[in-house]
């Protein structure tokens, strides 16, 4: 209104200066353009790593608490694929064995995975990794994705000794 | 836009819309902005997988303790560069800074009752499966049993 009043009068404009509020605007742009990092497009694979337990235990008791299962009635033992993992001296992978049978490399493992996973009158239902100590991280990702692809999501670890297994997690 | 005064030419530009969209993007980089960058070290590079699934919204109530893990196994920790037996005095502590919080909360964790935090796990691609075990181990002996291991989207 009074604004209004003073142009009519005066016939003159008031002019709010626009300029260093553009100013202080562009330095808050420029600090936000220069410490902006896009987010990594992470993913991640959960796990329920229980405490160190005689998995190899054929009398381990069932938790009472967990759902039961139809395979639950068989023994924990019985329940799990083992994978050895071995690495050559760089930390790569190097021989893979599934049980007892021996598969080459990654396509392997995963096609006879899926044989036996499909055989409905195997009870396997989850998996132990036993690696090697050199093994890098990369590489047993590796392992974890096809056994994660295969809906296996039950899978402890172990440390591989030069007798051949170690406690397991 | 423009007028002669007397032969002096002034150029008044309308600065109006300039600013507004200025504004917008100051909006969008203060939305955008990862204010938890701390939580993901720049110095581990994940592996990368393909069925790695991407975090979905945090649960509600969810807590995360993240450990990221450098190429020889040490724990980079409020940018310190920790040993396996610092590591573990670190963890021991969170551990029961985390039992302290429950407890101040009014919940009570019966003897041998799991964690409720999630393990977060991120490890460089060259970390040797000896010492990413040996934290593990540390973890689960101060009662954590939910692991995440992170690796990178195959698309990422």
């Amino acid at each position: 209104m009074r604004s209004k009043k003073f142009r009519k009068s005066k016939g003159e404009e008031v002019e709010v200066p626009i300029t260093p509020m553009l100013d202080m605007a562009f330095q808050l742009l420029t600090f936000f353009v220069l410490t902006y990092r896009p987010a990594p497009t992470e993913g991640q694979f959960a796990m329920n790593l229980l405490p160190a337990a005689p998995t190899m235990d054929m009398n381990a008791p069932e938790n009472p608490n967990q759902d039961q299962k139809p395979t639950d009635s068989i023994p924990a033992a019985l329940r799990t694929m083992t994978t050895t993992l071995h690495a050559n001296p760089s930390g790569n992978l190097g021989r893979v064995n599934l049980g007892d049978l021996e598969v080459q490399g990654m396509d392997e493992l995963r096609t006879k995975l899926k044989e036996i996973l499909s055989d409905k009158t195997l009870p396997f239902d989850q998996a132990l990794i036993q690696a090697d100590p050199r093994l890098k991280y990369e590489e047993l990702i590796k392992v974890i994705d096809i056994y994660s692809d295969l809906d296996i999501t039950k899978i402890s670890f172990s440390e591989l000794t030069d007798n051949g297994g170690g406690p397991s997690l | 836009m423009s007028g002669n005064v007397g032969g002096e030419v002034r150029a008044e530009p309308n600065l109006t819309p300039l600013l507004d969209i200025v504004f917008q993007l100051i909006t969008f980089f203060m939305l955008v902005i990862n204010f938890s960058a701390d939580n993901y070290d720049q110095r581990v590079r994940l592996p990368v997988a393909g069925s790695a699934k991407p975090i979905e919204g945090a649960r509600a109530g969810e807590e995360r303790l993240v450990l990221n893990i450098d190429r020889d196994g040490n724990l980079l920790w409020g940018g310190k560069v920790l040993g396996v037996e610092l590591a573990g005095q670190e963890i021991n502590t969170q551990a029961q800074l985390i039992k302290l919080n429950l407890k101040s909360a009014g919940k009570k964790l019966k003897s041998g009752e799991p964690l409720p935090t999630t393990i977060v796990i991120r490890a460089d691609k060259a970390t040797p499966f000896s010492q990413l075990y040996r934290l593990i181990t540390i973890c689960q002996t101060n009662g954590f049993t939910k692991f995440a291991l992170k690796a990178m989207s195959a698309e990422g």
